[in-house]
């Protein structure tokens, strides 16, 4: 920052205004001026309506903190974090968000990478193919899981009638047996999501240079090495950008599970956003709720933090710096 | 990519034209739902072929207030969108023209903020609407929906304006522009569709939710999301009357997405690198 320019002591000064700007100043400190007061609005915004209510939750977290009882209000420490993992239902429901998570995004990686190479060339029958193909990840998600419930439903369902009647799952339907609804689940997940993440692998593949690609083909390497040699890791930036995205949106999963299941059948496809919906806004337990809030943002932190190093290894190790 | 044979683009056009059509069976079996009578929904065993009505149309109209719906689904959004505009393009100017060293920071602080679940926030937010007294009116929805579309529009615009030289500007603050004028004049027109992608991912966002105004509003003010969450489980309404319904909430916005795809595209890449 050049502080030193802007003290009015240089020449170098615009010519003097009138009224309360009227101390000469430099172009750089109105410039400065400007821009502050362009930020600060939202900044401010963010603080009061986003941050602050997460400062709070933060502070409800160690308090029994019921709606329905609030003259019981008490400060208990650690204690709605120490239930939460002494609860076989919340320990269910970490473990399906990690689960989810991690099998419906490397899915959606795999399949999107194998989407976005298809779409690789650049022709107009690409560019609409993709723009319809972007039409599940516009719908409502509510909607989403409207549309499967009703298609995997073992009584009316058109997929649904027939698997049960051939005998193919559970006679009482996918969604609703707790060995099968939570893959399902995982399953509309990468129906609504595999284009988007073929998108942005899309941008990647797009943006890497030609004349790389060109020159690994001049010397004759093979398809497939000119995919793990040259494509795959200058496409790691994309890969991991689209990993986090996804990662974050996935862990956070809420809309087709609460509609589809609603966390049943027996908490096998509870999730913590779901969990955290019902203790808070339906039970009113707004202390345990909002530890298990917290827990979900530590996890998400952690998880990015984690792929960032092992993208940065990665990128070690393939390029050398 | 040069010399590919004639027979390698026609198989690989094949895959993705079959790819789509898969993908879009779903849509395609919500939408003429909705054309078929209430008896043949539920027959046994479920068929395809139906004898198409407007039945399911007329029904909706019955159960639901469709008109307060929509009104409620449409102030939510253009609110939303007006304000996060309002807030995020000049707060992704200053921070991709500021030379200070946090304001990188800052950018990364608003991209966080996007990533924090959305219950974390609401049970504190929820209380706070409580005790100022706009529980259950659109505000409340229209200002959280607001903090994270704006953080949103703040980080892509950020990325946006980082990507566009500042020659055009500083030339035409030389040349006597005030810095609003400077802002208006030239960044913004320069910017223009950085600033149309943002509005299509802020109308999008803010008609799709339904967590926020599920606990938010109330049945006078409810949009069209939690009237089609509320609908299902009611025995008198079939799955025709919600695809019905799913028409109003789902076909604005695939529509705006497909005639504006190159800006959805823009949104989705650009907006988040």
């Amino acid at each position: 920052m050049s502080q030193t320019s802007s003290t009015g002591v240089q020449p170098r000064t615009q010519t003097p205004r009138l009224g309360w700007l009227s101390r000469p100043r430099s172009f750089t400190d109105s410039r400065r001026f400007f821009l502050f007061f362009m930020a600060a609005p939202a900044v401010l915004y963010v603080l009061i309506v986003g941050v602050w209510p997460l400062a709070q939750g933060f502070w409800y977290s160690f308090f029994r903190y019921n709606l329905i009882r609030p003259a019981r209000t008490k400060f208990i420490g650690l204690d709605n974090y120490i239930a939460i993992f002494e609860d076989r239902g919340a320990r269910q429901a970490i473990l399906n968000t990690f689960q989810f998570t991690l099998t419906s995004v490397s899915l959606q990686l795999f399949f999107g990478f194998c989407l976005a190479m298809l779409l690789w060339r650049d022709s107009r029958f690409n560019r609409i193919a993709l723009a319809f193909l972007l039409i599940p990840a516009t719908i409502t998600p509510l909607v989403v899981g409207l549309i499967y419930k009703a298609l995997l439903g073992a009584d009316y369902g058109l997929i649904g009638y027939y698997l049960a009647n051939a005998g193919i799952g559970p006679r009482t339907g996918l969604l609703t047996d707790s060995g099968t609804a939570l893959w399902v689940l995982i399953l509309i997940d990468c129906w609504e999501w595999t284009p988007l993440m073929a998108l942005i692998l899309l941008a990647g593949l797009k943006s890497l240079p030609a004349d790389v690609l060109e020159a690994g083909r001049a010397d004759g390497a093979t398809a497939w090495q000119r995919f793990t040699l040259i494509v795959l890791p200058l496409m790691l930036p994309s890969i991991f950008l689209a990993l986090v995205l996804r990662t974050m949106d996935a862990f956070r999963v809420f809309d087709s599970v609460f509609v589809t299941t609603g966390g049943g059948p027996n908490d096998a496809t509870n999730t913590l956003m779901v969990l955290a919906v019902k203790e808070g806004l339906q039970f009113f337990n707004i202390g345990y709720a909002s530890a298990i809030g917290n827990i979900t943002i530590l996890f998400i932190a952690c998880m990015a933090a984690v792929l960032l190093l092992v993208v940065r290894r990665a990128d070690v190790r393939i390029n050398g710096k | 990519m040069a010399q590919v044979s004639g027979r390698q683009v026609f198989a690989e056009r094949t895959a993705v034209l079959l790819i789509t059509i898969v993908m879009l069976l779903p849509v395609v079996w919500l939408i003429t739902t909705a054309y078929k009578p209430s008896n043949q929904i539920f027959s046994i065993p479920p068929r395809l072929d139906f004898q198409p009505t407007l039945d399911q149309f007329r029904n909706i109209f019955g159960y639901f207030d469709v008109v307060s719906l929509l009104r409620s689904s449409v102030a939510i959004s253009a609110g939303t969108t007006v304000l996060s505009l309002l807030l995020g393009v000049p707060c992704g100017y200053a921070l991709a023209r500021s030379r200070s060293r946090y304001a990188t920071g800052f950018a990364y602080f608003f991209l966080a903020i996007r990533m924090v679940p959305a219950i974390a926030s609401l049970i504190p937010f929820y209380l706070m609407m409580r005790d100022i007294g706009l529980l259950g009116s659109w505000w409340a929805v229209v200002i959280i929906n607001t903090m994270l579309n704006c953080a949103f529009v703040t980080w892509m615009m950020f990325s946006y304006f980082r990507a566009l030289p500042r020659d055009m500007e500083e030339a035409a603050l030389t040349d006597g522009c005030t810095q609003l004028g400077a802002f208006f004049k030239v960044a913004v027109p320069a910017a223009r569709s950085g600033i149309i992608a943002c509005v299509l991912f802020c109308v999008m966002f803010s008609w799709n939710d339904f967590l926020y105004p599920m606990f938010l509003t109330t049945l006078d003010s409810k949009p069209l999301s939690v009237a089609l969450l509320t609908a299902y489980g009611t025995k008198d309404i079939t799955w025709g009357s919600l695809g019905a319904l799913a028409h109003f909430s789902t076909i604005p916005i695939v529509l705006m997405a497909l005639f504006l795809n190159r800006y959805f595209v823009q949104g989705a890449t650009n907006g988040v690198q």
